[in-house]
């Protein structure tokens, strides 16, 4: 009670200070008055009166001081004051205020650029309704170590009954769609849905509405469309609607235009398609599917139903569906994957450290300057000030650099964010969502304010436990105040290299394997090769007319001047392709059994094209014709894996089961291996046949390889090639194949670059810290050594005692960070590549850098003590 | 002892405050810290600028109220005067004070005993 109002009464005493100022004065002015006067009546005289009257009261500015402590909350009225102060401070000493500050800005411009990629990417809510219900549902197979395999319709309409704990689920996948426009054929990203995908997500189309499960049963030939594709076609107009779309040569009208960047599971297909779900045959097991759960379910109960469910539907399965079970996986888990999460935290955690860092540095100078300003505190305590109001002082003048610093480094952040969204990773998710929301604002004003006051928090922490007292010994040789002040900044440094190391460290393994992934030889050789997608006609359904259509436009294209090869693939990259039943003729009989593998069509000078090496037998030839024997080439992962130990040449499989009665293929050629999922990743079992003997697919990769080092050049003589023989097919996705090969990269390269890019700035920091120590401990101690040069101590030995201590600061650290990047990198250690996480090399290689960084930092420092004359020295002291 | 002048604690002060106040009347600052060392029998050379934020912390706590007045000399002063809050907690004060003092001057005489 008491204590409330004493409170509020110095709340009131901030709002009427400047009156109650006057009324303190006036009330000590009479209170003087009123002594002398009775000091007078005892019979002093007027002079020695008011000296007696003076005394007795004690310290005028002192009780005044005490008396407005009491009165209000002092630090609140004052901060006008100190603000003012510390500005005038912080410009009487330039130098100091813009390194503190300028190393400051940096360190919060990355982290809060950092924070906010971290923010879109893993801590905002994915932008549907009530996100943390949502799942991917895997068919999974452990037999082919399969954890995420897509599913039948039928299937999913099963799980969809039975569960409980899902409130719905629905079914969706990109399909290679055409447009037919007035300007031709184009291909164009389009997805089939479940007309239930929406409502499942709780997302609204902007415009129109979503499709209804009766019309997706009845097939009606609707569509909803992206709303990039509104703009760039419609210019955002509503008469988008009920207009009519030839998708995949057939009209559809469009019924509803989807929220801006709307995507789910990563699909962001510009045309939307429904599929019924109801259906008599199980299917290819095609599709992704995502899934609601109950409010209140839990994903492990929902994965405990799954798995129940999974055993019930074993026996409804036909044979080669057996033994699958169900994965459910939170949707945001599968959209950053671990390996990316790892990547963002650890990223985050190196800009933090980096941050940490510069907060030292920065706090190591300002404590250096709190020495040199102990006479200005001292004479501050004369006058009537205590420790507080001097740590309040010292605290709004750091605060306030912080408070610049932070500004400045929000601009910088801006900045650096719109670098990473136009450099960053493509395949990072949600990077177009990252931006400055107000909780990366946030972010940015709690690292000053915590920069602030790790930066004053030192010094004033020294101040106090300085006796405040006005001394002669401070200001001269002796600074028993700097002791403390040295081992907190010696503790500063150490802590900066072992952070330093860290992120060397780090840097280093990913460097490391960054060489060894680049180093991969992916099986195939990408110099001046020309990718380029091509679709036959949606008209041209008969599969040997498309073949021959893909033959005539391969000699069109090596008819080109400068052309050396070419060939055909489905799809060189692959995904994670399904698990096919394959039936290999043995000994004992044909086998069936279950595996993933990427099986391709491809022309006959595919491989020359791509300089595969033929291990045994032969390449395909035009003798391999539709009426000939058919004949495959696997690669040697396959020939591993169904025919160890033995010659595969001449052994015959054919594709699905035993009895579903598919061709025989005989196996003519060995191949090696190609690293077709990308650098990182070991190479797939493939089989290979002839584009001639089987039906390919309506897309194909074209592959060429020119005579020029810039094969882009060359895309329009091969466009217009492709167009002499087909006006109307679509041609995409023209890159060259390095480039394509890079793409596996570009995450890598990101997570690389920017760590090596904080190392390098911690380690650049750390130096300037050891330096900035180095230099400010020898200004101290030069009358130490004079004295040592005067009683015999020669150049040489100064110099080794200074690089002595310097060096045995930065193995301090080195030790130190060594241990804890030994206990990182095992934490880390799925990003590495072809490295371990304790690479004798790389901590090697950072262990010499740092020491001689740290020799070099030292060595300006220590050459200028030799020269420390004695004689003047001596006479300072 | 030899009274030090900064020795005065805080809480003593409040209680000489209140309780001067009481026995005399509306006073102000000067007159207070007077009575006080009068009261001391100049044992107690009160440093009187720490009167004031002694004063106003009781103000604050709703014991005395003040008002701008004329002192004998005719200057424009500050008057202070006991509440009937101050009047009430000086009750509680006072008994507390004896009681602790009590205490202490037991503790004191075993000491004096033993020695």
């Amino acid at each position: 009670m008491t204590r409330v109002r004493i409170w509020l009464s110095r709340l009131w005493g901030v709002v009427g200070s400047r009156q109650s100022d006057r009324e303190i004065d006036d009330e000590i002015a009479s209170h003087l008055a009123e002594a002398t006067d009775d000091y007078l009546r005892r019979g002093l005289a007027p002079e020695e009166a008011r000296r007696a009257a003076l005394r007795s009261f004690g310290g005028v500015p002192q009780a005044r001081e005490v008396y407005r402590e009491q009165r209000s909350f002092m630090w609140l009225e004052e901060v006008p004051r100190d603000v003012r102060y510390a500005l005038r401070t912080l410009r009487r000493s330039p130098a100091f205020t813009l390194t503190a500050a300028a190393t400051l800005a940096l360190a919060i411009g990355t982290n809060t650029a950092m924070f906010s990629v971290l923010n879109a990417v893993l801590l905002r809510p994915l932008p549907y309704r009530s996100p943390d219900q949502l799942a991917m549902v895997w068919t999974e197979d452990p037999a082919q170590s399969l954890r995420e395999g897509r599913s039948a319709l039928w299937d999913v309409e099963q799980w969809r009954g039975q569960s409980r704990t899902f409130a719905d689920m629905a079914t969706f996948d990109t399909v290679s769609t055409v447009l037919t426009g007035a300007d031709g054929v184009e291909q164009i990203a389009g997805a089939s849905t479940s007309p239930n995908l929406l409502s499942l997500l709780g997302v609204r189309p902007v415009l129109g509405r979503s499709f209804s499960a009766e019309e997706a049963e009845q097939a009606q030939r609707l569509v909803l469309i992206s709303h990039r594709f509104w703009q760039a076609r419609f210019g955002g107009a509503g008469e988008a609607l009920g207009a009519t779309l030839v998708v995949n040569g057939e009209p559809a009208r469009i019924v509803g235009v989807l929220p801006a960047d709307f995507n789910v599971a990563r699909i962001d297909a510009d045309v939307w398609l429904p599929h019924t779900t109801h259906r008599t045959v199980r299917g290819g097991q095609t599709w992704f599917v995502i899934g609601r759960l109950q409010p209140g379910a839990t994903f492990a109960q929902a994965q405990a139903e799954m798995s129940a469910v999974a055993r019930r539907l074993d026996e409804q399965l036909p044979a080669v569906a057996r033994n699958q079970g169900i994965a459910v996986i939170p949707l945001s888990r599968y959209i950053v994957g671990p390996q990316t999460r790892l990547a963002l935290w650890m990223l985050g955690g190196a800009v933090f450290c980096v941050f940490l860092i510069a907060a030292a540095n920065v706090t190591s100078l300002s404590l250096a300057r709190g020495t040199a300003r102990a006479r200005e505190m001292a004479v501050r305590a004369a006058l009537g000030a205590n420790a507080g109001r001097i740590v309040r002082q010292l605290l709004t003048e750091s605060v306030l650099l912080a408070a610049v610093s932070g500004l400045t480094g929000t601009l910088l952040a801006v900045w650096g964010l719109r670098l990473i969204r136009t450099f960053g990773p493509d395949n990072l998710p949600r990077l177009n969502e990252v931006g400055l929301d107000l909780r990366a604002l946030g972010w940015a004003l709690a690292t000053s304010l915590l920069a602030g006051i790790l930066v004053g928090l030192a010094p004033a922490m020294t101040t106090l436990r300085r006796d405040l007292r006005p001394s002669g010994e401070e200001s001269g040789r002796s600074v028993s105040g700097g002791t403390s002040t040295r081992r907190i900044r010696r503790a500063l440094v150490v802590a900066e290299f072992a952070l330093a190391i860290v992120l060397l460290v780090g840097a280093g393994l990913l460097v490391r394997s960054w060489w060894h992934v680049t180093g991969v030889d992916p099986g195939f050789r990408t110099a001046r090769v020309l990718v380029m997608e091509v679709s036959s006609p949606a008209t041209l359904t008969d599969p040997a007319r498309r073949a021959d259509l893909y033959h005539r436009i391969l000699e069109q294209i090596q008819a080109v001047p400068g052309v050396e090869s070419a060939g055909t693939i489905d799809d060189l990259f692959t995904g994670n392709p399904r698990e096919q039943v394959l039936t290999i003729e043995a000994a004992e009989g044909p086998v069936s059994e279950r595996l993933r593998l990427a099986r391709d069509e491809v022309s006959a000078d595919f491989f020359s094209t791509l300089g595969t090496p033929l291990l045994r037998g032969r390449f395909f030839s035009i003798d391999d014709r539709l009426e000939a024997p058919r004949v495959a080439i696997v690669n040697d992962a396959m020939a591993r894996r169904s025919w160890p130990g033995r010659d595969p040449l001449g052994r015959r499989f054919a594709f699905g089961s035993r009895d579903s009665g598919g061709p025989w293929y005989t196996v003519v050629g060995v191949v090696g291996d190609m690293r077709r999922q990308g650098l990182e990743r070991d190479a797939l079992p493939q089989i290979f046949v002839s584009l001639a003997q089987n039906p390919p697919s309506r897309n194909v990769a074209l592959l060429i390889r020119t005579s020029s080092e810039d094969p882009l050049a060359m895309a329009g003589a091969l466009r217009a090639a492709v167009r002499r023989v087909e006006a109307n097919a679509p041609i995409y996705g023209v890159a060259p194949l390095d480039q394509q090969l890079g793409t596996y990269l570009t995450q890598r390269r990101f997570q690389t670059s920017l760590l090596a890019g904080f190392s390098a700035v911690a380690l650049l920091m750390a130096a300037v810290g050891i330096y900035g120590l180095i230099q400010y401990s020898i200004a101290m101690r030069t009358q130490e050594i004079g004295l040592r040069m005067a009683i015999g101590a020669r150049a040489g030995d100064i110099f080794r005692m200074i690089i002595g201590e310097g060096l045995k600061l930065s193995l301090a650290g080195l030790a130190l960070g060594l241990v804890g990047a030994t206990w990182l990198g095992r934490a880390g250690s799925s990003l590495l590549f072809g490295v371990t996480a304790s690479d004798p090399l790389t901590f090697l290689a950072v262990s010499l850098l740092l020491t001689v960084v740290a020799t070099a930092a030292c060595y300006f420092p220590a050459r200028r003590a030799m020269r420390v004359d004695p004689i003047r020295a001596l006479r300072a002291m | 002892m030899t009274p030090d002048r900064s020795d005065v604690l805080y809480g003593t002060l409040g209680l000489m405050v209140v309780k001067t106040l009481e026995a005399l009347g509306p006073l102000h600052g000067y007159l207070i810290a007077r009575r006080i060392e009068q009261i001391s029998g100049d044992q107690l050379a009160l440093n009187q600028g720490t009167l004031y934020p002694a004063l106003l912390k009781l103000e604050q706590m709703g014991w005395i109220s003040s008002k701008w007045g004329t002192s004998e000399s005719g200057r424009r002063v500050r008057i202070y005067a006991l509440t009937r809050t101050g009047r009430k907690q000086l009750r509680q004060e006072e008994a507390q004070w004896q009681r602790a003092a009590g205490i202490v001057e037991r503790f004191l005489k075993i000491s004096e005993g033993s020695s």
